[in-house]
């Protein structure tokens, strides 16, 4: 198959049609009208696409908005990202902040940054030493999360859930700026209603209610109800009101 | 609303012994549909339920492909916009539950080696062996006459997206000394109410059975041999 796309690269202020692009570099401000399709799409300075979004890799380092779906095998956001649709990103990085108003489904998520989620944040593998908002379910085979920030979920569900404090922020002053810059003075702690799993080891962490097989709730934590199937741990500095063996 | 009866989160796990891991995974692969997942809240705090007989049977079922078939496979049959052109095997069908020859004969259909069916014949296969028990024989002709004249591919997505149930009526007209009874079928909403005078013979929940039979057809790769019927068949 010939490959006949064209490659677009914008830096002054632009329009561009949708349509298959094999490459699509925003530098400047430009603004896609309808449905993009790109092998790459680049942003680095303040783009915007007003239709659905199908891409190979995408990354944005200035500001990025996409008012539809998105569909990416890669997706890196170092500055500011927002998609108001659904999002199917197989492996999704995020060190900036970034915003998806729908669902965000994805292979392996890694949030340094901020990240904020309408729906649910699906993935196989969920990392994050940064802070999120997931406003409903928040479910991976393994969470895995270093409080660098404020972070919360409506439900955590999966099959190993690690919180740690103190988390392994990545050494970048920028990145520290970044993070306090929109999170300044907000406590590193997760809250959530409820936790399910089959090994859960929590710090620093607020629950309704905690399920799981073995579950270990170290320093910092509030739970009212720890329902365990094999062993429980309590650490001597959290606070669980009820736990019964099931 | 339905009085289905509902099991709780940890007694699925401890029932089909599975792990939280194993459930929430099926769940992002839509193997289990969010309809199912039921909130309430108890004096634990906030629990979740489900309809007990169709997630156990689907767990049983996904338990039983899932070393055979990738997930993503399991889930393009489940969550799959229904063909209408879809083909199911004459030997899958037999091997469903209450299906045997004089079910095939009502549905007007020829046995065969390597036979296949429309969907609407396995519906109607499906709804013939369930209502067999209680309908007269003319109830079933007008049960298969209905889904094969009605099934279309804009109601075979609406029974993928929500539950529509066949119900079976009777109703009895009396007036002037003369008394009849007559058989209606309604495709309709599992709770659809109807006018006092009208009895309910049966119903079939056409999702469930739709779901079954799409995951037959899955099985079927597995080879003769490992359909095993499912645990428990409806009321």
């Amino acid at each position: 198959m010939s490959d006949e796309r064209r490659s677009i690269s914008m830096s002054g202020a632009g329009k561009l049609s949708g349509g298959d692009y094999a490459r699509v570099s925003i530098a400047g401000a430009g603004k896609v009208d309808g449905d993009l399709k790109a092998e790459e799409i680049r942003i680095s300075g303040a783009g915007k696409v007003s239709g659905k979004t199908e891409a190979t890799t995408i990354s944005v380092s200035g500001s990025g908005v996409f008012d539809g779906s998105v569909t990416a095998d890669e997706m890196a956001v170092s500055g500011a990202g927002r998609i108001e649709g659904d999002a199917k990103v197989k492996e999704m990085k995020c060190s900036g902040s970034f915003r998806v108003s729908g669902n965000l489904s994805s292979e392996y998520v890694k949030v340094s940054g901020h990240i904020r989620v309408g729906g649910n944040l699906e993935a196989d593998i969920f990392k994050a030493s940064g802070g999120f908002d997931v406003e409903g379910l928040l479910s991976a085979d393994k969470v895995e999360i270093h409080l660098g920030g404020k972070c919360s979920a409506r439900e955590i569900g999966g099959e190993s859930i690690h919180v740690e404090r103190g988390g392994l922020r990545e050494k970048s002053i920028l990145l520290d700026g970044l993070v306090r810059m929109f999170w300044r003075g907000a406590a590193a702690e997760l809250t959530t209603t409820s936790i399910e799993g089959d090994e859960i080891e929590l710090e620093g962490t607020t629950a309704d209610v905690v399920r799981g097989k073995r579950v270990v709730i170290g320093p910092g934590c509030h739970i009212k109800t720890v329902e365990y199937m094999e062993t429980l741990d309590v650490h001597d500095d959290a606070e669980v009101e009820k736990q019964t063996k099931v | 609303m339905d009085e289905e009866q509902l099991v709780s989160k940890k007694e699925v796990l401890e029932l089909a012994g599975i792990s939280y891991g194993q459930l929430y995974r099926w769940k992002r692969k839509g193997l289990i549909p969010e309809a199912w997942f039921i909130r309430r809240s108890t004096f634990t705090g906030q629990e979740t339920f489900f309809p007990r007989e169709k997630i156990l049977e689907r767990v049983a079922r996904i338990k039983d492909m899932k070393d055979t078939h990738p997930l993503d496979d399991l889930a393009d049959v489940i969550t799959e916009q229904v063909n209408a052109k879809l083909q199911v095997s004459l030997e899958r069908i037999r091997r469903m539950k209450g299906v045997d020859a004089s079910v095939l004969e009502a549905c007007d259909i020829q046995a065969g080696p390597k036979k296949v069916l429309s969907i609407q014949d396995a519906l109607c296969v499906g709804a013939v062996s369930r209502l067999k028990p209680t309908a007269r024989a003319e109830e079933l002709d007008l049960v298969q006459r209905t889904l094969r004249a009605r099934v279309d591919e804009a109601l075979l997505e609406r029974i993928t997206a929500g539950r529509l149930d066949l119900h079976l009526l009777r109703k009895r007209i009396s007036g002037g000394g003369i008394s009849a009874e007559i058989s209606l079928v309604v495709i309709a909403p599992a709770d659809a109410v109807f006018d006092p005078d009208v009895t309910t013979i049966g119903r079939v929940d056409l999702q469930d059975l739709l779901d079954r039979i799409k995951l037959n057809v899955a099985a079927s790769e597995e080879g003769p041999g490992s359909g095993r019927s499912a645990p428990e068949e409806e009321r």
